[in-house]
């Protein structure tokens, strides 16, 4: 039972009563809405799949969040990434979970025109910040019972998310909603998938993976030390070190690890937790990343840097911040905390105080913190725009030998392209390692004799157990190192349907007309899209 | 979440469907179950396991509840649904091989929708060989099809099916002492039919009480004996229900023998193999049955669009 249902008018309904005012409404196959169902009230800002509008439903008159899903990939058709994000919203119900209420589409203003195509938007309720940008706001300073009540809430969030097996892969400030009412609720589940593993259980940690993924998810300072160094079969608790790093930023009032390229997260990580050992993080020698790990040892400064917020505090952050994420605490577990239950008592939602509204487009007038934000995952979220941002024109590639899955989707740092070194390689001095072999490499281009394919590698669920399909392997000729194209590939580089695209691109390179992707054409895009954009801007203005 | 639900046609979009379609309801069902087929025939050629093509299969009745028919090729639908389910699914296909497969599929090779007793038709592949531009204009038809899907189903992809509760109900009924597999087949079998039934059993009925008509239905066909008590509401399922899906689906087979029957008489003249709306509209004017508005009719309408068109310039350039 969440705290919020607790809080709702009316006593106890029965199930059924409960049944009816929740069941689908009548028209379930009626399809999406229009865009003119809304009245468009402006931009809030940008997020994985594009801008984010305010709108007024017409039908409702509720205050309503348009997110636009921008078509980038003409080959594939509807991004994978955003039917995955629909499917799992319109699967989910809690009060802790945005709701995804609708989807609106928007047909282009004259239907002779070809060459538009429609774009499609995500209707979800409006809130009225994300918790990044309302710890941005000076003038907002969170109390220990109000720091407790979100926290509440985002793990009643997370456990209900992890009871029905879902990894939302993208825990960070920015993806926390907060509204007026203090609800918090947890957005963005572009980099979300389904977890295959045992759901966690009280008092028993994260448990064991069950299978790999891509280790390739969660925006760099939210990154729990087993991604950093790799770790593929992972599990639920990568959302929990998000937790514990939003905690602290609650508590602190900005971001505690904010790591400046993988290598040098790592390290302030173990400045923080101390260095691994054999107790503190079983079996981390032998994952891949911390082979060349040689870290200086240390305790780890945890409590002295949070001893003013109260033993409760640094025991639970304690707790999150584990470094060994088989110990690592659950959100069951994390929700029975003595934090939780020692004065100053967590707050009642809607006894939090309102704030004036803050977006990521409000911020973004203040230069302030976000020309330092790390680059989200490419799947991954806070939007800005194609031109402007601090990492515009990061780029990774010339070291992507190292690692041919990694490589290609995180700046190493985000200074530009002349310091394209990864920070633990220029620490050491070590040499670029030869390419790995290329995953699914098959050496002959099948695909493109048309007939007899060979038969895939165990079909339902044996063979290939090291592809993570939430990127579909179709073109399993083409290898796996995708970095080569990178550096051109600046404006969409948050977008793992861009890894697809690539795939297909050099599939199709293989096989039919070559097409290069020069950075004018690129360019070129970028101009299409700020005309569109303008487009658009105009047509709201009207 | 509600994984185990599907959502449910609603007794009004049925009756719409049945009654107001352009189609009159036993050229419906035909190419109903034609396309039905057409897609488990795909799912086998591009090695998608059942659980893939049986949701596909449902999708696409999902879509035939809202969208007419007519509005597009039959085959075409058929591939977007299957591309779209893949797309969701583990195991994703590209275009090109959708685009091989139902190049074969559709063309006169395809012992699809070949009477089982006649010689097989000859294998020509140069029939069934897939020209580039022939692929760049199936790639497009398919995204623009997968869009407005997408739109029309309101992007509720998610299809629960009955298949894993059936075994689970089975085992809850320790196999009504018969052999595992052979029960077990049997009532997959029963699902797997249902998804063809122009009856749309998939779209009136949770998977919950699917499963467990499978496996009355299949528990009748090996001979098991049935727990005496209502064992189905056990598992949420009242008796009226289960009667008209054991009849749904044990009615199945012989309405299936039927269409063929009725696809060859269509098929009359055009060759074999999948149906076209080029069958169904040729037939429906055999039968002096025309569909669309007529053909000068149309003419004036366009008419009309045009000098709106040209209306609209002048007054842009005016302004």
């Amino acid at each position: 039972m969440s705290i919020l249902e607790s809080n709702e008018a009316g006593a106890a309904t029965s199930p059924r009563s409960f049944a009816i005012a929740h069941q689908r409404p009548r028209n379930s196959f009626v399809g999406c809405s229009r865009i003119t169902d809304y009245e468009v009230l402006g931009k809030l800002g940008e997020g994985t799949f594009g801008e984010v509008h305010r709108a007024r439903s017409k039908k409702t008159g509720a205050l309503v969040a348009l997110k636009k899903i921008i078509m980038h990939n003409e080959k594939d058709g509807f991004p994978i990434t955003a039917l995955r994000e629909i499917k799992l919203l319109k699967l989910l119900s809690h009060n802790n979970i945005l709701r995804l209420e609708d989807m609106a589409v928007e047909h282009p203003a004259r239907s002779t025109d070809k060459r538009k195509k429609p774009i499609m938007y995500m209707v979800t309720p409006y809130m009225d910040h994300d918790l990044s940008g309302l710890l941005d706001n000076p003038s907002v300073h969170f109390t220990e019972p109000q720091i407790k009540c979100y926290m509440l809430q985002l793990l009643e969030g997370l456990r209900y998310l992890h009871e029905n097996k879902i990894l939302h892969r993208d825990m960070k400030a920015a993806n926390l909603l907060i509204n007026n009412k203090g609800i918090l609720q947890i957005a963005d589940f572009g980099l979300a998938r389904h977890y295959e593993g045992e759901v966690p259980k009280a008092g028993r940690g994260g448990g064991d993976g069950r299978r790999d993924y891509t280790s390739l998810v969660v925006t760099r300072w939210y990154r729990p030390p087993e991604l950093l160094m790799h770790l593929k079969r992972y599990t639920t608790a990568i959302d929990m070190w998000g937790v514990g790093c939003v905690f602290g930023e609650m508590l602190v009032g900005k971001p505690i690890l904010a790591g400046e390229s993988d290598g040098h997260q790592l390290e302030i990580i173990f400045d923080l937790c101390g260095t691994p050992t054999d107790e503190n993080m079983p079996g981390w020698r032998s994952l891949p990343g911390a082979e060349a790990l040689q870290p200086r040892p240390r305790q780890g400064n945890l409590s002295q840097r949070f001893r003013e917020y109260g033993s409760g505090a640094v025991s639970l952050l304690r707790e999150l911040l584990k470094l060994d994420w088989r110990g690592r605490v659950n959100a069951i577990d994390a929700l029975q905390h003595p934090y939780f239950r020692t004065a100053p008592f967590p707050a009642k939602p809607h006894d939090l105080p309102s704030f004036e509204e803050s977006h990521e487009l409000d911020r973004r007038k203040f230069h302030d913190r976000r020309a330092a934000l790390p680059p989200a995952p490419k799947g991954g979220t806070v939007g800005r725009g194609p031109q402007d941002g601090p990492n515009a024109s990061f780029s990774s590639d010339g070291f992507s030998s190292r690692n041919g899955a990694n490589g290609g989707r995180y700046p190493r740092n985000s200074r530009g392209p002349e310091e394209r070194v990864p920070a633990w390689h220029r620490d050491r001095g070590l040499p670029p390692r030869p390419p790995p072999p290329a995953e699914g490499d098959h050496p002959d281009g099948y695909r493109d004799r048309g007939g007899g394919r060979p038969p895939r590698g165990g079909g339902g669920g044996g063979g290939r157990q090291d592809v993570d399909t939430y990127i579909p392997s179709y073109d399993r000729d083409a290898p796996r190192r995708d970095d080569r194209r990178r550096r051109d590939d600046r404006d969409d580089r948050r977008h793992d349907w861009d890894r697809r695209r690539e795939f297909d691109d050099r599939a199709r390179n293989s096989r039919t007309r070559s097409r290069s992707r020069s950075p004018v054409r690129d360019r070129d895009r970028d101009r299409d899209r700020d005309r569109d954009r303008d487009r658009e801007r105009d047509l709201y203005r009207r | 979440m509600s994984h185990m639900a599907n959502p449910l046609a609603t007794p009004d979009q049925l009756f719409q469907r049945r009654s107001f379609g352009s189609l009159p309801i036993e050229f419906q069902d035909t190419v109903f179950f034609a396309t039905q087929c057409l897609t488990q025939a795909a799912g086998l050629l591009l090695q998608l396991p059942q659980s893939v093509t049986a949701q596909a299969n449902v999708l696409l009745a999902r879509y035939w509840l809202v969208e007419s028919m007519m509005s597009h090729e039959f085959g075409d639908v058929s591939a977007a649904i299957v591309y779209l389910t893949a797309k969701l699914s583990p195991h994703p296909r590209s275009p090109r091989d959708l685009a091989n497969v139902y190049a074969y599929l559709l063309s006169p090779s395809t012992s699809l929708f070949h009477p089982p007793t006649a010689p097989p038709p000859p294998n020509n592949p140069s029939i069934y060989y897939l020209s580039e531009p022939a692929y760049q204009t199936f790639h497009t038809r398919l995204l623009a099809l997968e869009a407005h899907i997408l739109y029309t189903l309101s992007f509720n992809t998610h299809v629960a099916l009955p298949h894993p509760l059936a075994i689970t109900y089975l085992q809850a009924l320790e196999f009504l002492g018969t052999q595992k597999e052979k029960i077990g087949k049997r009532a997959v079998a029963y699902l797997n039919t249902a998804l063809l039934s122009p009856q749309m059993l998939y779209l009136t009925s949770q998977p919950n009480a699917l499963a467990v008509a499978a496996v009355y239905n299949a528990a009748r066909d090996v001979g098991a004996k049935m727990p005496e008590c209502e064992w189905w509401e056990v598992f949420d399922v009242d008796r009226e229900e289960l009667g008209f899906l054991v009849v749904g689906m044990r009615s199945v087979e012989g309405w299936g023998a039927k269409i063929r029957g009725d696809l060859k008489g269509m098929m009359m003249g055009v060759g074999r193999g999948m149906v076209t709306r080029g069958h169904v509209e040729g037939e429906l004017g055999r039968r002096g049955v025309k569909v669309g508005n007529g053909a000068d009719v149309v003419d004036a309408e366009e008419e009309v669009a045009r000098r709106m068109d040209e209306k609209m310039a002048e007054m842009e350039a005016g302004v």
